[in-house]
């Protein structure tokens, strides 16, 4: 019998992985963001099943707001599409 | 794009047949109902009422400052040479500094929505009382320094986002004074782990010999102030706009 914790883990990193997946195929870049930062709140809910509330608020604050906050800066120094293949 | 669905999907199918592997199956025998060795030491020794204790019933911030200290301290010296590589890298001297003040103070005023400036003065006072709450309850609850300071820069970064950069530095949140709470952080934290060595006659980091809950207590506040302006400073100096900062390395070179 399959633990229902278990099966909501499944379900939630998977939704994480397929965001990933969109992440990396996107070429405008902003929405590259915004859709890896979708993909790490599906992987804090992650860690949240897995009983790890110390990573869920590191990784929430880093994931979503400095990392978002700092590749931004980034694309504000070159461009924001991704274009050639 | 074919490829890649079946790329996608045969990862998916890889992850799912492992964790069903690992969790239903216990191929790697990490499940399981028994207590290491290792993990009753730590929840038998981290909140204690007798004996070396860390006065600390969360035992996650026990280990991570306490049993394996060590390691989150060079952690921290890591985090340190970062942000003093990306200083040294973004460096201007004070004449420079002034000149980009001055181009920045040129620049187009773009004004923010009242609403949005309203929402983000609410949105900020929370999170930082939040952000207080996970770093100084750190040995009580889950969370710690790093932990409520990332939350911290968040709150700043909001600041930056609804109002400008220009208005924060003008209000006093200079790098000067960033840089100046960081050392005051990292000074918190050398304090509290040469303390038991010089006062107490242990060894360095045994911080169960300060009396109470003060170590782990002051490593949490040193950490959360290092960590929040540390953030900071590469933020500050990273908001400074492309042209501007190409302007002025120009001047130097025309000089």
């Amino acid at each position: 019998m399959i633990e229902l914790h278990l099966l909501i883990l499944v379900i939630v990193v998977s939704f994480g992985f397929v965001f990933s997946y969109l992440a990396m195929k996107e070429h405008d870049l902003l929405k590259a963001l915004a859709l890896s930062s979708v993909q790490s709140t599906f992987f804090a809910l992650g860690f949240y099943i897995l009983a790890a509330p110390d990573i869920v608020l590191a990784y929430l604050a880093i994931a979503v707001g400095a990392y978002t906050a700092l590749v931004i800066l980034a694309i504000s120094k070159t461009e924001r599409y991704e274009v050639g293949e | 794009m074919k490829r890649d669905v079946i790329v996608a999907v045969s990862f998916l199918l890889a992850f799912l047949f492992i964790a069903y592997a690992v969790t239903i199956k216990n191929v790697l025998g990490l499940g399981g109902e028994e207590l290491r060795p290792l993990g009753e030491f730590y929840l038998g020794h981290a909140f204690a009422h007798e004996g070396l204790t860390s006065h600390s019933p969360e035992v996650v911030t026990a280990i991570v400052w306490n049993y394996r200290g060590f390691d989150t301290l060079f952690e921290t010296f890591v985090f340190f040479l970062a942000i003093m590589g990306a200083l040294s890298v973004l460096r201007l001297d004070k004449e420079q500094l002034r000149q980009a003040r001055e181009l920045e103070g040129g620049m187009p005023h773009r004004q923010m929505d009242l609403i949005v400036k309203a929402t983000t003065k609410f949105v900020v006072v929370m999170i930082i009382a939040i952000s207080a709450s996970i770093a100084l309850h750190g040995h009580l609850t889950p969370g710690g320094g790093f932990q409520g300071g990332s939350a911290m820069a968040v709150a700043a970064l909001l600041l930056f986002a609804a109002f400008s950069k220009f208005t924060l530095e003008r209000k006093g949140l200079t790098l000067r004074h960033t840089i100046s709470a960081y050392a005051a952080g990292l000074a918190l934290i050398l304090a509290t782990v040469l303390a038991p060595a010089f006062i107490y006659g242990g060894r360095l980091l045994e911080i169960n010999l300060l009396p109470g809950e003060t170590g782990l207590f002051n490593l949490d506040v040193g950490e959360y102030t290092a960590v929040t302006f540390g953030f900071l400073t590469v933020f500050l100096v990273l908001g400074i706009p492309e042209w501007v900062f190409k302007n002025v390395l120009r001047r130097e070179l025309n000089d």
